[in-house]
């Protein structure tokens, strides 16, 4: 797999979002020429609905339970890959009436970070809805997978908030000088993907305005190599209060940043900045490892 | 890892707090059966059943695993019990957990790979012949009412699953032990009840350090115990791993398996429990009632002791007619009926390992000296077919006066002697080639051989050349790293 060229990978699983994830997908693949693979990933429940509890040990047990479940998660399995081959074709169809014609349709069994894990080599960037086919109509909150998915590879991953589709024009990054967040901003600058077609907006929030303004600097430099152009700004106070003001303010569609820069464990006591900017700004994200 | 925390423990709430509270109801009785095997109060295993659960459910590496006191480990106390008493089975319990997590930490658990299915199938059949010898103390020199009330517990256990709506809702056993228990209470029979068999939990285990001298003379009673104990309990705990991964389709951590035993076994032993293991006929039952996460396994533990600690008034009137009734069940449900069948069809190899593991089993009563031998006798029966995998072709050239030999296959101290006998050395003759590129020696036996065999040729007086050496001694190194890379192993194997 490492001689073929990587590709968008689109992950489906017909909830509400996937339309506009695909959607999003098909505008990206476009931008960067890529070609664009559409995933669906069968996940069982390991669940069983039949279960026994007049609490015996027969004589083989465990071969017959075996056999019981392994027919129960057969057939699991066998709607789980139909359902996903109608969600698949769908996307298919949407990719080809767009005039693309690299596309790929894959289904694989797995939650979603092992497969992204294992699928990583041939990944150039993921696109994923904020939340899945367990939370739909659920507004507010992600998917529970989210993080997890994040997480597990080192891709950029775009992920689609909004619940129809606009064509992205206005990318809001926000620039801390983390070390996520330089690969983010190289990533801004080699201008794959969507970031050459749009309107790039760098914002700075620190604790005093000189500090941001450095930042904001720093990244300018960086940027004019890259030939993007930009508009700056640089802010004090909370961070998250004054991106989202910035955000509304300035209609931006996208916010870009670095993610996930701490580990786990300081996730769980502090709270990650990243998991409370998915939060809290309604916008698509762009999300750089 | 987080996320799959949260998954493991609430990724199956409802079917988890069933499974578990089935699964506690299985456990009392055989908790029970277990500690008097061992010789102990029925309060050591019914308290080292709760806190062997309650631990491996947060410390286990196998989500919906049960763990309990066992018969495995139970049969290991005996004369330790015996000669030494309690605290001296309390110390051996926290010893033996150590043990185990030192095992962790050495991977010990890679072993398992040498456990083929002969072995295991034959260390299940043992266990269920010395969980039934261990029922006959109980129907032997007894009245025929015992006899009468354990048929009548085992026709309930068997028949009442068929009873139409509730033979699916109560366990069986449990029917089992409340209908002969109302039977000898409302007929005044006068059988052995559980009571007499030594005290029943009345309060919640406390923390106790073991009552015994730290001193290296008690380390020397105690560590041959521990060693067993730890083997027997790491083999039967990952050899249960590997059933429920089946069962589950789903991956465990074997590794902090071995870990979380031993973790488990200290608190036991903390408390005043003996020491255990994971539980095959248990954990199947668990999965079997819809069982999957680690909620399943605390629940088992916790309601365990809920149920013991409130109802030891009724529980010490219960017959152990009725609870020889639930290990005859145990044991039946343990055995492989299959292997009997199998023996006929199955290579005279794989049966050999299996009746040799049962036997040495229930001679020794020691399941690690049972494993032990089914993997040596099986190893040996390996090497023998792996001998068969060798020959030598020779010509003869007239015009030089030579004679080549070619070795082909693999050469080691199994198939040496063999090697030699394909050699003429009563022929006279000028040259002799022997060309092994195509063997391959597999260790230093092998290359004595080969050495052997040029001297007496050159004896003889002719002149030996050998061929090919370079490649054939390749799989001397012991390069275990070449396992990884399939082209390395083409390499050395290719042509074969």
């Amino acid at each position: 797999m490492t001689t073929s060229t990587k590709c968008l990978l689109a992950c489906i699983d017909g909830s509400d979002l996937s339309n506009v994830v695909i959607e999003h997908a098909i505008w990206l693949a476009k931008n960067s020429q890529s070609p664009v693979k559409f995933l669906h990933t069968i996940e069982h429940s390991h669940r069983t609905e039949n279960a026994h509890h007049e609490g015996t040990i027969t004589p083989n047990m465990k071969e017959h339970l075996l056999d019981e479940l392994s027919d129960e998660e057969r057939s699991e399995s066998k709607q789980l890959i139909a359902e996903g081959k109608v969600i698949l074709n769908n996307a298919q169809k949407m990719a080809e009436q767009a005039g693309l014609t690299d596309i790929i349709a894959k289904q694989r069994h797995g939650t979603l970070p092992e497969t992204l894990a294992d699928l990583e080599d041939e990944i150039a960037m993921v696109v994923l809805g904020s939340k899945g086919e367990d939370h739909d109509g659920n507004r507010k909150g992600l998917g529970s997978q989210l993080e997890g998915a994040i997480r597990a590879i080192h891709s950029p991953v775009f992920i689609v908030k909004s619940t129809a589709f606009s064509e992205p024009k206005k990318l809001m990054f926000a620039y801390n000088g983390s070390p996520t967040s330089k690969i983010a901003l190289e990533f801004i600058k080699r201008g794959t993907f969507c970031t050459q077609s749009l309107e790039v907006h760098v914002v700075s929030v620190q604790k005093n305005l000189a500090d941001a303004e450095q930042l904001i600097e720093e990244a300018k430099a960086v940027l004019a190599e890259g030939n993007i152009n930009i508009t700056t700004k640089a802010l004090t106070g909370d961070t998250i209060d004054e991106l989202t003001a910035y955000q509304q303010q300035n209609n931006i569609d996208t916010t870009a940043m670095g993610a996930f820069s701490h580990g786990k464990v300081h996730g769980l006591i502090f709270g990650s900045f990243t998991t409370r900017m998915l939060l809290e700004c309604s916008t698509n994200f762009l999300l750089i490892r | 890892m987080l996320l799959s925390a949260k998954h493991d423990w609430l990724g199956n709430i409802r079917g988890d707090i069933l499974a578990g509270i089935v699964v506690a109801l299985a456990l009392v009785p055989e908790a029970i059966a277990f500690s008097i095997i061992a010789g102990v109060d029925p309060k050591v295993g019914l308290y080292a059943s709760f806190a062997i659960a309650v631990m491996i459910a947060v410390v286990g590496g196998r989500a919906g695993m049960i763990s309990a006191a066992t018969a495995a480990t139970a049969l290991l106390m005996v004369t330790l019990v015996k000669d030494h008493g309690l605290q001296y089975l309390l110390a051996a319990t926290v010893v033996a957990g150590i043990l185990q997590i030192v095992a962790g930490y050495l991977n010990l658990h890679k072993f398992m790979s040498f456990i083929s299915k002969s072995v295991m199938t034959g260390f299940l059949n043992a266990l269920a012949i010395l969980i039934f010898m261990a029922q006959l103390p109980e129907l032997t020199n007894v009245t025929w009412h015992v006899y009468a009330l354990t048929a009548m517990g085992l026709g309930i256990i068997y028949l009442f699953p068929y009873v139409p709506k509730i033979g699916q809702l109560l366990p069986s056993p449990l029917v089992n032990i409340i209908v002969v228990t109302l039977v000898v209470y409302y007929m005044g029979i006068d059988v052995r009840t559980i009571g007499d068999m030594g005290e029943l939990p009345d309060t919640l285990p406390i923390f106790l350090w073991p009552d015994v001298p730290l001193n290296l003379e008690t380390l020397s009673i105690v560590l041959p115990y521990s060693i067993s104990i730890a083997i027997v309990g790491l083999l039967e705990s990952l050899m249960t791993a590997n059933v429920i991964d089946e069962l589950t389709d789903t991956e465990s951590d074997k590794k902090r398996e071995c870990k979380g035993q031993g973790i488990a076994n200290i608190g036991s032993g903390l408390i005043g429990g003996m020491a255990g293991c994971a539980m095959i006929g248990q954990s199947i039952i668990n999965v079997k009632s819809g069982g999957r996460g680690r909620l399943s396994t605390l629940v088992a533990g916790t309601f365990l002791l809920i149920l013991v600690v409130f109802l030891n008034d009724i529980l010490s009137i219960v017959p152990m007619a009725a609870l020889v009734a639930v290990m005859i069940m145990v044991s039946i449900g343990t055995f492989n009926w299959n292997s009997l069948k199998e023996l006929k069809t199955n290579p005279t190899s794989a049966s050999a390992v299996m009746v040799a593991t049962v036997i040495v089993v229930v001679w020794t009563h020691n399941l690690a000296f049972g494993v032990f031998t089914g993997i040596l006798i099986g190893s040996l029966f390996m090497a023998q077919r792996l001998s068969q995998f060798m020959y030598v072709e020779s010509a003869y050239d007239d015009g030089t006066d030579t004679r080549t030999y070619q070795v082909v296959g693999q050469v080691f101290f199994n198939s040496s002697d063999k090697f030699i006998g394909f050699f003429d050395f009563k022929e006279a003759v000028d040259k002799i080639v022997i060309d092994v590129h195509r063997a391959h020696f597999w260790d230093i036996t092998g290359v004595a051989a080969l050495d052997k065999v040029v001297i007496k040729l050159r004896r003889e007086g002719a002149d030996v050349s050998i061929i090919g050496l370079n490649e054939a001694s390749e799989t001397l190194l012991d390069k275990f790293a070449v396992h990884d890379k399939p082209e390395e192993i083409e390499k050395i194997m290719g042509g074969h």
